[in-house]
């Protein structure tokens, strides 16, 4: 019998060409998100640890100190620990060229008379001078190339590359060219060596060093001499070898990471909805086949096979391709993630090719297949449950629909009840699968309440298209309202994708309206200067020379330097930030959320306590008046937590501290932000002109207005937003595909209907606007229940995936101005989208449509 | 009596006045005229539907036709309503030819001319009696209440005034195809087609409808052409033309009387 039934699908496929297509797509695109992601996540990680590797040379261990380095001392104390046979210094920056076609170089100070004993430059003896090291050293702006960066600059020993400093743009001199192996292939050749003492000076690390790589005697083992080493040093740094980095490394970009895992679950849900969607069209259309089936001595289950076996065989061709797909879009996306991993976290990777593997294709492969399965098993399910005698009457002879009925929307509200109880009060410790499980739930309970929701909005409506459209609305419309299910297919994939449209929007705006607040606060000095153009850089600071040559400047009252920094904390990291506390407290209004005011503004500048931020609270357990433990370069730190603060600028979490404090603990005099507060009535222009004109020559620095460091915030807050408006585009084009193919699919399934009105008189042009219209009232619906999906999902957001991937929760705000936006353009898609539908509905045959011999 | 439908959308339709030179009642009391009228079919090899039909029906006159499964009745019919194009000949109704317009302006003629009832009823699924019936006038641009006014009134004259707000899937097969008619003579057409209007119903229910078509034809003054097998309800036609591979093959008239006929 199966492949009767097999022969029957494969008969509808031809008939429904583009049916099928867009529905093995919806699969491909899931498949393909969730594969790339997946190998994009491995090759960034691994690529990640390639350069750690190749940057170690045969280091057998590094040392480390979070983001802020450590004191020079420690090297000679390295040096003189037992079993440690060389100990090499290193700077490691990614630096900005002047030249406009390459954005970053990375740049290696090290100390270039002994380094090669750790690493091989294989030098090209015929460019190079480094066989006298001193030469070097006495060059402070001296500079060895990899080839590859050198020959695609045209540049050769003796030429200049500008290069932009701590202290501005510098040009630095060609004194060798090294071969493009080893450390030359890291960072797609995009390397250069520079003396680490010159390092220092040109990228603000004042007498700190980043890294310390070593190597141990040969008749020592790693783990002797890294013992030794861990009793010596203070516990803030870390002794560990080169490959076991991988994991600070995977936690640096977690955050990104989860974004885009966050991205695929999305784009799988998607993917799963057109499934859904396609094979709830394909029952309604084949209403008639399934009835002569029945009639001819089908069972009920194999009615529900012969679906699941298409969606089966649906899930194979669309997996396959998704596979395909999926690899070339993880090249692509590898490439985008090298690059924003260099500018936002200052990572460095090599270029490599996105490995396929097997695990992950054949991982995708069955992801998609059952994703195939559970999308078409209602579908399948309601298909096999179809009355054979009433499929076989007319189309008169349809009854009000079962999808109407009380029990069916008691049930959708029960099922959306649970999933919204799940999501308010499980723990966010359950894990991503189970929060996103609670998810799909929500979209279930929506999805079975959506006849009925359908049937209100276009009850609603009715009056305005009537008015509007005249008969051709009216009749539009009555569909709708006739048949929920017939219009619940297309409006579900709108509601699905606007609802990501208004979900996203509202998540964004509620950040923004959270930060609004977070800035009065915290942003509150007339002035800033940045070492970056993004919120902190490990490449570029300043020194507090800056600070006080800016306090000097007339109608400037003070200045005061800010130290932002990434610190470890418990095998984690977290974000330290270190105010001029008097100054800061004293501008700040209310200091702490948590916590009395008077212990903090009378405790935090002496350096008798830490503030947190409500993240970093939530993210390792620490409450107000707990002692806080902090493992510095020199030493141990412990402290209490005299306050807690709501604070956005590190999804690890922000301990705040004093200045002196922290230079105290971390002998680090580096600035990240000059705060600037000006005398009364100072023009703040005039002063900013002065500021620019003092760090034109000098200075790396950006500097900004109270409002203009305002706006710099947004535009980082938009870029921690690039995955949320990357779902917003796939949104969009998944709810414009979902109107095109649905009302392809519902001209097709509604012939005999269209062919009935051109029987009795309707012109094609009727027939366009109808149709149209219809487009526009299922747009108009899909607004409407998007915007109620929205207002659930928004929840979900900002409860759930803002505490996974930023640590906090932000407040609900939902965004009605962003709805009224989307009106006109939503009916303009819908039109774009329904012109094509309507034109084979213009072109239908009448005779063939209404079933004539 | 001038059929008020087509006056109303006389000047609605300028094209078809042009071409027929006036829409009122023609001068010639020929509703239906057919001059050899042939019609073929390209699937795979040339198939000959209709071989070089003549045909004339007058106004008011009741015509049958009649033959077997694939003679080419529906073929006939749907070039009548200008579903469908001749391959060559002529066909005028009530004095526009039809075989000379283009898909819209014959569609035009369809609204005002010629009210249709098929044998599967062909009844929009989700609209209610009301709306089906009333959905010719609002296609023709009457506004909803005005049409739904003169749908409840035929529903009415059909007997059917209490069903108004019931969809099809609550109406028995009798009362389906009772909505068919009012929405066949709602616009007061002067031509009727009727394919097989009883083949769906029982007897009993089929004798029923044919009554009321037989009263609506004397009522509304319209012309029937009514394609058939059932030898009853041709015999109250006023002349029955058998059809057989594309060609007449037999006309034969009716003497009736009133009796007879009711």
């Amino acid at each position: 019998m199966l492949p009767a039934l097999w022969f029957c699908t494969l008969k509808q496929w031809r008939s429904h060409k583009l049916r099928v297509l867009l529905t093995t797509l919806g699969i491909a695109l899931g498949v393909s998100v969730y594969f790339a992601v997946r190998t994009t996540n491995v090759t960034l990680l691994d690529s990640l640890k390639l350069t750690v590797e190749k940057l170690a040379g045969k280091a057998t261990l590094q040392i480390t100190s979070g983001e802020s380095g450590f004191p020079e001392e420690v090297l000679e104390k390295v040096r003189s620990t037992p079993g440690v046979l060389f100990a090499e210094p290193v700077i490691e920056v990614v630096a900005h060229t002047g030249f406009s076609d390459e954005g970053n170089l990375l740049v290696l100070g090290v100390d270039t008379t002994s380094d090669q004993k750790l690493r091989d430059y294989e030098f090209d003896r015929t460019q190079t001078q480094i066989a006298d090291p001193l030469v070097f050293i006495a060059q402070p702006f001296s500079i060895l190339l990899s080839r590859s960066f050198a020959e695609s600059h045209g540049l050769k020993t003796g030429d200049k590359i500008p290069l932009f400093t701590s202290h501005g743009r510098k040009d630095f001199t060609v004194e060798g060219i090294f071969k493009p192996v080893g450390i030359g292939e890291v960072f797609g050749g995009n390397i250069a060596v520079i003396d680490i003492y010159s390092a220092q000076f040109a990228f603000g690390r004042g007498r700190n060093f980043d890294r310390i790589d070593l190597m141990n005697e040969p008749n020592v083992s790693v783990e002797s001499v890294q013992n030794a080493l861990k009793e010596r040093l203070p516990a803030g740094l870390d002794v560990s070898a080169p490959e076991a980095r991988g994991k600070d490394l995977e936690n640096a970009v977690s955050a990104m990471r989860e974004g885009m895992m966050v991205t695929s679950f999305i784009a799988l849900l998607v993917g799963i909805y057109i499934i859904f969607n396609s094979f709830t069209i394909s029952v309604n259309q084949r209403w008639k086949e399934i009835g002569v089936l029945r009639a001819v001595g089908v069972e009920r289950n194999n009615i529900t096979v012969m679906f699941l076996g298409e969606a089966l065989m649906m899930g194979v061709i669309g997996s396959a391709i998704g596979v395909v797909a999926g690899y070339y879009l993880a090249a692509a996306a590898g490439k985008l993630m090298g690059t924003a991993v260099a500018s936002v976290y200052g990572l460095v990777s090599t270029p490599k090719a996105a490995d396929f593997r097997f695990s992950f294709a054949a991982g995708s492969f069955v992801v998609g297949m059952v994703a195939s399965l559970a999308g078409a098993w209602f579908p399948a399910r309601a298909a096999s449950r179809l009355d054979p005698a009433l499929a076989l009457h007319n189309i008169e002879t349809r009854r009000q629909e079962a999808v109407l009925g009380w029990g069916r929307t008691s049930v959708g509200l029960l099922i959306l009840a649970t999933s919204m109880s799940l999501i308010r009060w499980s723990p966010p410790r359950v894990g991503m699968t189970f929060q996103f499980f609670y998810a799909a739930l929500m979209l279930l309970g929506l999805t079975v309440l959506l006849p009925k929701l359908v049937q209100w909005a276009a009850r609603a409506l009715r009056p305005l298209m009537d008015w509007a459209g005249g008969s051709e609305g009216a009749l539009a419309v009555d569909a709708m309202i006739q048949s929920p299910r017939r219009s619940s297919a297309t409006v579900g994939a709108l509601m699905i994708g606007l609802m990501f449209v208004f979900s996203t929007g509202a998540f964004i705006q509620s950040y923004e309206r959270v930060i609004n607040r977070w800035m009065s606060r915290m942003i509150n000095a007339d002035l800033a200067v940045a070492a970056s153009q993004f919120l902190r850089s490990p490449t570029y600071h300043f020194s507090e020379d800056l600070t006080s040559q800016i306090s000097q400047l007339p109608g400037v009252k003070h200045a005061e330097s800010v130290r932002f920094t990434v610190v470890p904390y418990e095998n984690d990291s977290a974000a330290l930030i270190s105010y001029e506390m008097d100054h800061f407290l004293a501008r700040a209004g209310y200091a702490v959320d948590e916590g009395d005011e008077r212990t903090v503004l009378e405790k935090m500048p002496k350096g008798e306590g830490v503030i947190i931020s409500r993240n970093f609270g939530l993210r390792f357990g620490v409450k107000l008046g707990d002692p806080l433990h902090l493992d510095t370069p020199t030493g141990p730190l412990n402290l209490p937590v005299l306050g807690i603060l709501d604070d956005y600028r590190s999804e690890k979490g922000v301990i705040f501290m004093d200045r002196s404090l922290y230079k105290r603990y971390w002998k680090d005099d580096a600035v990240d932000f000059v705060d600037i507060v000006l005398q009364p009535g100072s023009d703040v222009n005039a002063v900013k002109r002065e500021i620019e004109r003092l760090t034109s020559n000098s200075e790396h620095a950006f500097v900004y207005t109270n409002a203009e460091f305002r706006q710099w915030v947004f535009g980082l807050v938009n870029q921690f937003f690039l995955f949320n408006y990357i779902q917003l585009v796939v949104a969009i084009l998944v709810a414009t595909l979902g109107i095109v193919n649905t009302l392809v699919i519902s001209v097709s399934e509604r012939s005999r209907e269209i062919g009935i009105i051109r029987a009795i008189g309707g012109m094609r042009a009727q027939i366009r606007k109808m149709v149209l219209l219809e487009a526009v009232a299922i747009s108009l619906v899909g607004l409407f229940t998007g915007a109620i999906a929205a207002v659930f999902n928004t929840y979900f957001m900002v409860h759930t995936v803002s505490l996974v991937l930023a640590g906090y929760t932000v407040p609900f705000y939902f965004p009605w101005p962003l709805i009224l936006i989307t009106l006109p353009i939503v009916v303009v898609i819908s039109l774009l989208a329904g012109w094509w539908p309507a034109q084979r509905a213009v072109s239908l045959q009448v005779i063939e449509a209404i079933g004539y011999e | 009596m001038v059929p008020d439908t087509l006056t109303n959308h006389a000047d609605s339709y300028p094209h078809l006045a042009h071409n027929n030179g006036r829409l009122n009642r023609p001068m010639a009391h020929v509703m239906i005229q057919l001059v050899k009228v042939c019609k073929e079919y390209s699937v795979g090899k040339t198939v000959q539907a209709l071989r070089g039909l003549d045909m004339s029906v007058e106004h008011g006159e009741r015509v049958a036709v009649m033959g077997p499964s694939g003679s080419g009745k529906s073929t006939l019919l749907n070039l009548l309503c200008g579903l469908d194009e001749p391959t060559s000949g002529i066909i005028k109704v009530d004095g526009v030819e039809l075989s000379s317009l283009g898909d819209d302006d014959r569609t035009r003629a369809r609204r005002v001319k010629i009210g249709m009832i098929f044998q599967t009823f062909n009844l929009l699924p989700t609209l209610t009696a009301v709306e089906n019936v009333s959905l010719p006038l609002r296609l023709q641009g009457s506004a909803r209440c005005e049409a739904e006014e003169r749908a409840c009134a035929m529903l009415n004259r059909v007997g059917l005034n209490h069903r108004e707000v019931h969809r099809p899937d609550e109406l028995s097969g009798g009362e389906r195809q009772r909505v068919a008619i009012a929405r066949a003579l709602v616009f007061r057409p002067p031509l009727l087609l009727a394919d097989e209007p009883t083949g769906n119903l029982d007897s009993v229910t089929g004798d029923e409808i044919l009554n009321l078509l037989d009263d609506l034809y004397r009522e509304f003054k319209s012309t029937l052409l009514l394609v058939t097998h059932n030898e009853l309800a041709a015999a109250r036609c006023d002349r029955i033309l058998t059809l057989h591979d594309g060609q007449f093959v037999k006309e034969e008239r009716l003497a009736h009387t009133a009796a007879k006929s009711l």
